[in-house]
């Protein structure tokens, strides 16, 4: 196998991200994924990014910077949505998505970066607070409609 | 990376907006349904966008790690001359696409896929409008006698017929065009647009990044509607099927490969562009690239039918039974190769460069009989394009090329000629574009 590379997202990265979150959520949602990856395409295409191995997508990443959400004027780096194919966990993969996006947040001009975690999922709870995510002065809040 | 971004002096703005009003009159359409199809995105601007923190020295070529030219006459004369046909033949693809685009946008099915194709189009417009802006801000005399506006004048007198690349010289026979020909020209011109992010000259490199930016939706707003299309004709509720789609692809891809330039295997085709650092891919290395990428577009589009064809197999087992179709050209569980989206051989339908009225079959197979040839190209192509005058110069000239009557090589510098061949603004209070 060869050494996983990240590189930006294009528009034929949607069949291998449905196939990623496919295979983490057992559901197949190309519809989606389509209008995800063009949302992220066409607001900055330089940000998204995916993990390559051997031609396959084996992980994504997608985020922006925005500023004025919550209160919070300043630019900030949002990371939405990411996903590792279960094969290739412990890589590396995450780690390294992470840190190119991040790197292109600081690029656009933001100093600090934020998402938000379910608090079922301690998975992905762990693995950001691995990559130096601390909890928010933020509070969730939601209302049943 | 952050950009700056510029008008154009008065004249040239008023030229290109005059040019939108006779060109583009729907342009005004994109302020009012930006909102609901791309809400939040910054707003549409007709400017040039020019790139910050580009590198500042030579990347690619004999003069590697020299400074990058700022001015034409920095450049090497050949060089100079290359970079100048680079940026009007561009120049001429993005108006050249709006007025292809102009004619079928408005018969889209699909609200949000007209809404796409709208702003593919206005960025199209602005990536013009950058081309404008490398032709008119700087000194150009140390290349050619043509003052800016006149060179100005020349882009937006061309009408479909008369550009530089025949691929901009199709007429759009349905709204499945618009969409196929983002998918597969554009997909071309993100090829140019990503070599040319080295070019010695350092204006234009700097107006590559966000242009690529932009064509990176474009190639999303071919390739998104097509996944949909695919699904549905799977399902059997299309407005689409797989006929059409695959020969439209066929129509396209043949003109796409010949954007490339000239790219037969002995030509060395664009090895002067790479030596005097305008770009940093030969033809043939660039189109091989882009081959074996829209073959995975293809594949990716032929998976996502074969899963809707048979939503009860799980994603490995429809994988696994689409490459058994593919493999072996034949039909198994519901599911027909006849029905799969596939490229013709690269030499198949040419007009330039490699198998240029030539006798290839879409397989690679060879015919030695001309009229065997074109009755089997047509076959491919879709029925409204066999009818018009593209194919039939092509066939004609097929004829007179084994007859005997017509060399090749003047075969190949034709061009079919449409009844509207360019020339002054149409508008009756102006005979031409840029009033200076």
């Amino acid at each position: 196998m060869s050494e996983v590379r990240i590189r930006d997202l294009t528009e034929l990265d949607i069949d291998g991200i449905t196939r990623v979150d496919e295979r983490i959520t057992g559901r197949y949602r190309p519809e989606v994924w389509e209008q995800r990856v063009v949302y992220y395409i066409r607001r900055d295409a330089d940000a998204p990014k995916v993990a390559e191995q051997d031609g396959t997508v084996v992980g994504f990443m997608l985020g922006e910077v925005r500023g004025g959400e919550f209160g919070l004027d300043e630019p900030t780096g949002w990371i939405e949505f990411f996903g590792v194919d279960p094969g290739a966990r412990g890589s590396g993969v995450g780690r390294r998505l992470t840190e190119a996006l991040l790197d292109h947040f600081r690029s656009r001009g933001a100093r600090i970066t934020r998402t938000m975690v379910a608090t079922r999922d301690r998975e992905i709870d762990a693995f950001l607070r691995a990559m130096g995510f601390k909890p928010a002065p933020l509070t969730a809040l939601e209302k049943p409609l | 990376m952050s950009e700056k971004r510029l008008e154009l002096p008065r004249e040239y703005h008023e030229a290109v907006l005059h040019w939108q009003r006779h060109s583009f009159p729907d342009y005004p359409k994109l302020a009012e349904v930006w909102d609901r199809y791309f809400p939040r995105d910054e707003p549409f601007c007709l400017c040039a966008k020019v790139a910050d923190g580009m590198s500042d020295v030579i990347e690619i070529g004999d003069l590697i790690g020299e400074p990058k030219a700022t001015k034409p006459a920095d450049l090497r004369p050949e060089a100079a001359r290359i970079l100048l046909g680079q940026i009007r033949a561009q120049a001429s693809t993005e108006f050249g696409s709006i007025q292809q685009h102009t004619g079928t946008f408005q018969r889209a099915s699909d609200p949000q896929d007209q809404a796409w194709v709208l702003r593919v189009m206005a960025e199209e417009l602005r990536h013009g409008y950058q081309m404008i802006h490398l032709l008119t801000s700087t000194d150009w005399s140390p290349v050619t006698d043509t003052t800016p506006a006149d060179m100005v004048e020349e882009i937006l007198s061309m009408q479909t017929g008369s550009h530089v690349l025949a691929a901009f010289n199709l007429e759009f026979d349905s709204f499945t065009d618009n969409v196929v020909f983002a998918a597969f020209i554009d997909r071309v011109g993100k090829y140019q647009l990503t070599m040319q992010k080295v070019s010695s000259y350092a204006p234009y490199a700097t107006s590559m990044p966000p242009m690529l930016k932009e064509e990176a939706f474009h190639l999303a707003a071919g390739v998104v509607p097509l996944r949909r299309w695919v699904e549905a004709a799977a399902r059997g509720d299309a407005l689409v099927g797989m006929d059409a789609i695959r020969k439209a692809c066929t129509k396209w891809f043949c003109r796409g490969l010949e954007m490339f330039g000239d790219d037969r295997p002995d030509s060395h085709g664009g090895e002067d562009s790479v030596r005097l650092g305008l770009k940093d891919m030969t033809n043939r290395q660039a189109q091989d690239a882009y081959i074996a990428e829209v073959g995975q577009m293809l594949d990716d589009l032929n998976e996502r039918y074969v899963r809707a064809k048979r939503p009860d197999l799980s994603r490995d087992d429809a994988a696994a039974l689409y490459e058994r179709v593919k493999q072996g050209r034949s039909g198994e569980g519901g599911v027909e190769w006849t029905d799969l989206l596939r490229l013709p051989d690269r030499r198949f339908f040419r007009r330039r460069g490699d198998g240029a009225f030539q006798m290839w079959g879409f397989d690679g197979e060879r015919f030695d009989d001309p009229e065997k040839c074109i009755a089997h190209v047509a076959s491919h192509l879709p029925e409204a394009y066999r009818a018009s005058v593209d194919v039939r110069h092509w066939a004609d000239m097929l004829r007179n090329v084994h007859s005997g009557e017509v060399a090749l090589k003047d075969a190949i510098k034709s061009m079919p000629r449409l009844a509207r061949v360019g020339g002054p603004c149409p508008c009756s209070r102006s005979v031409r574009w840029v009033s200076v």
